[in-house]
């Protein structure tokens, strides 16, 4: 691909990113399933934590994840946020050792971790949707 | 013989004396690496829901509650803030970047400041971030009111 | 002692520190920064003060400059951190005491303040900085209205001072970076109505270390001392570059005006 296709990309998953991102933010805020639309409750006197009610309750986070919306939501912000996070890495790493084999390397390596990212994040999605391991 | 003088990447997070454009690059890398690195963890992190209910609330915990104090809501102030700061930059750059609400070319007047670094450019400058500053402040409350009751 | 003083200038206002970077290549020592005092005249710039040092104080130190305003391009230094034109700076205007000078970042030092610009140039060649038509001698003129000739004429000031490539953050780690002078000037011939040449830059400007490695930190066009703009060029550039990947970018090339001759009958 040409550098301008590759750097439109970038600038495309930009935006997508920021509205999915919201939904994101969304979800864990107003759009929670949870009955108290909190995170969790923390207990200053005696320091501890009290998940139930919040949203990262775990059956809170699990319905979530077993929703066919929130899940594909998730799984497209996957895709872009790799795409975004991963060129970006790789544009500030070319400037940083730039030309020759080191920055063909170093596209490949960042290309294997991104991989790595995407199937380790998307199975957290698939499986969750497919009913827990 | 001559000797090299690059500057370096440090050069990158050295803003001084070349004005507002020059800081919001450094704060965007500086962000920008930030956020992909926390991508990376937050991936790991929410992939522990698969491990079953005991592992989940350990974790949940535990990142609450890192270097043996409370620092969890700051953390995810500062993230959250990170985060919306990269985003606002990014939508102007997006737009600037690719030659929009820039001036024509012009003709050049002493004492010759730039008319692409002013102009709508710095509209979208305190436009965003006026946004950044209620965004940033409903989350910070969000997350402060939500956790400490 | 009495104080030297320079002809032409005001009365001696005050004596300012140079702290001058030194760096002699036969030595083979690091660069090191060496201090001066220097009596300041009303209207002095930097390049006297540094002209001074050389006359009455240190013979060894070099600087490279020609016009001493601001045509030639050759003083660019960084002063009190900042790039300038050593020529254009006045001394009271800085408004301190201690006025470091150190010579332009991102290239070789050649000596002392002088930089070896070789990369500036060759980047400068690589985008083909002239009108590219395939006629070898036109017989006759290209016509272009006045408003075709506002699209490109303010990044025609440049005067290769090379100032923009020191002052950018990218320029900094990335030496194959072409760098803003570059990328300016390949929009000016670019936008050119004259000018075929698109296809030929394309490689060169919108490759791995071309147009896109700018992220729009500004520096280049706040430290210009024409007002160039080098910043709005690029921009302005990746708009064409943008477009092009959905729509290609059509160069027609101006028309032609009548044929002409001269008295000899020679063209």
């Amino acid at each position: 691909m040409r550098e301008s296709q590759i750097m439109f990309l970038q600038y495309l998953t930009g935006i997508l990113v920021l509205v999915f991102g919201s939904f994101h933010f969304l979800l864990i805020s107003v759009l929670s399933p949870s009955p108290e639309k909190i995170l969790y409750i923390y207990n200053g006197a005696n320091a501890t934590h009290v998940l139930v009610g919040g949203t990262l309750y775990y059956t809170w986070v699990k319905a979530v994840y077993s929703s066919l919306i929130w899940g594909s939501v998730f799984e497209l912000l996957l895709t872009f946020l790799v795409y975004h996070v991963f060129n970006g890495f790789r544009v500030i790493l070319s400037e940083l050792i730039p030309g020759g084999r080191a920055e063909k390397i170093i596209t490949y390596a960042l290309l294997v971790v991104a991989l790595v990212v995407f199937i380790w994040g998307s199975r957290t999605v698939v499986v969750s949707l497919a009913g827990g391991l | 013989m001559t000797i090299e003088n690059k500057k370096g990447w440090i050069s990158w997070f050295n803003p001084f004396k070349y004005g507002t454009d020059r800081w919001m690059f450094a704060l965007h890398r500086l962000t920008g690496i930030a956020l992909g690195l926390y991508l990376i963890a937050h991936v790991w992190e929410t992939s522990n829901i698969l491990n079953g209910q005991v592992t989940w609330d350990k974790i949940m915990v535990d990142l609450d509650y890192p270097f043996g104090a409370h620092y969890g809501p700051f953390i995810l102030s500062l993230i959250l803030i990170v985060a919306v700061y990269h985003a606002l930059n990014g939508i102007r750059l997006t737009i600037v970047e690719n030659g929009l609400m820039l001036p024509k070319p012009y003709r050049p007047e002493f004492p010759y400041k730039a008319k692409s670094l002013r102009g709508l450019n710095n509209l979208l400058k305190i436009v965003l971030g006026i946004f950044m500053i209620l965004i940033s402040a409903i989350g910070v409350i969000f997350i402060f009111t939500g956790v400490i009751v | 002692m009495e104080t030297l003083v320079l002809k032409g200038f005001g009365e001696v206002v005050k004596t300012v520190t140079f702290r001058v970077r030194r760096y002699d290549p036969e030595k083979k020592e690091i660069p090191k920064y060496e201090e001066y005092k220097v009596p300041v005249q009303k209207g002095m710039t930097i390049l006297d003060g540094i002209l001074y040092i050389k006359e009455h104080l240190d013979h060894s130190l070099s600087a490279r400059y020609s016009c001493r305003m601001g045509i030639c391009g050759s003083c660019g230094m960084i002063i009190n951190g900042k790039e300038k034109l050593a020529c254009q700076t006045q001394i009271l205007e800085l408004g301190k005491d201690l006025i470091k000078v150190d010579p332009m970042g991102n290239y070789g030092i050649v000596k002392d303040l002088v930089p070896e610009l070789s990369k500036l140039f060759n980047n400068h060649q690589s985008v083909k900085p002239f009108i590219v038509r395939e006629e070898e001698e036109p017989k006759s003129e290209f016509l272009q209205t006045p408003d075709q000739r506002e699209k490109y004429a303010m990044f025609t000031d440049c005067i290769l001072c090379g100032l923009c490539l020191s002052a950018c953050p990218t320029s900094a780690s990335d030496e194959l970076y072409l760098g803003p002078q570059a990328l300016a000037q390949s929009f000016r011939y670019i936008v050119d109505n004259r000018d075929l040449g698109f296809e030929e830059r394309l490689n060169v400007v919108d490759s791995k270390h071309g147009v896109w490695r700018c992220h729009f930190s500004g520096a280049c066009s706040e430290v210009c001392p024409k007002g160039v703009d080098p910043a709005l060029a690029i921009q302005l550039l990746r708009k064409v570059m943008t477009t092009n990947i959905f729509v290609k970018y059509q160069q027609k090339g101006a028309t032609r005006g009548p044929e002409r001759k001269s008295a000899l009958g020679v063209s």
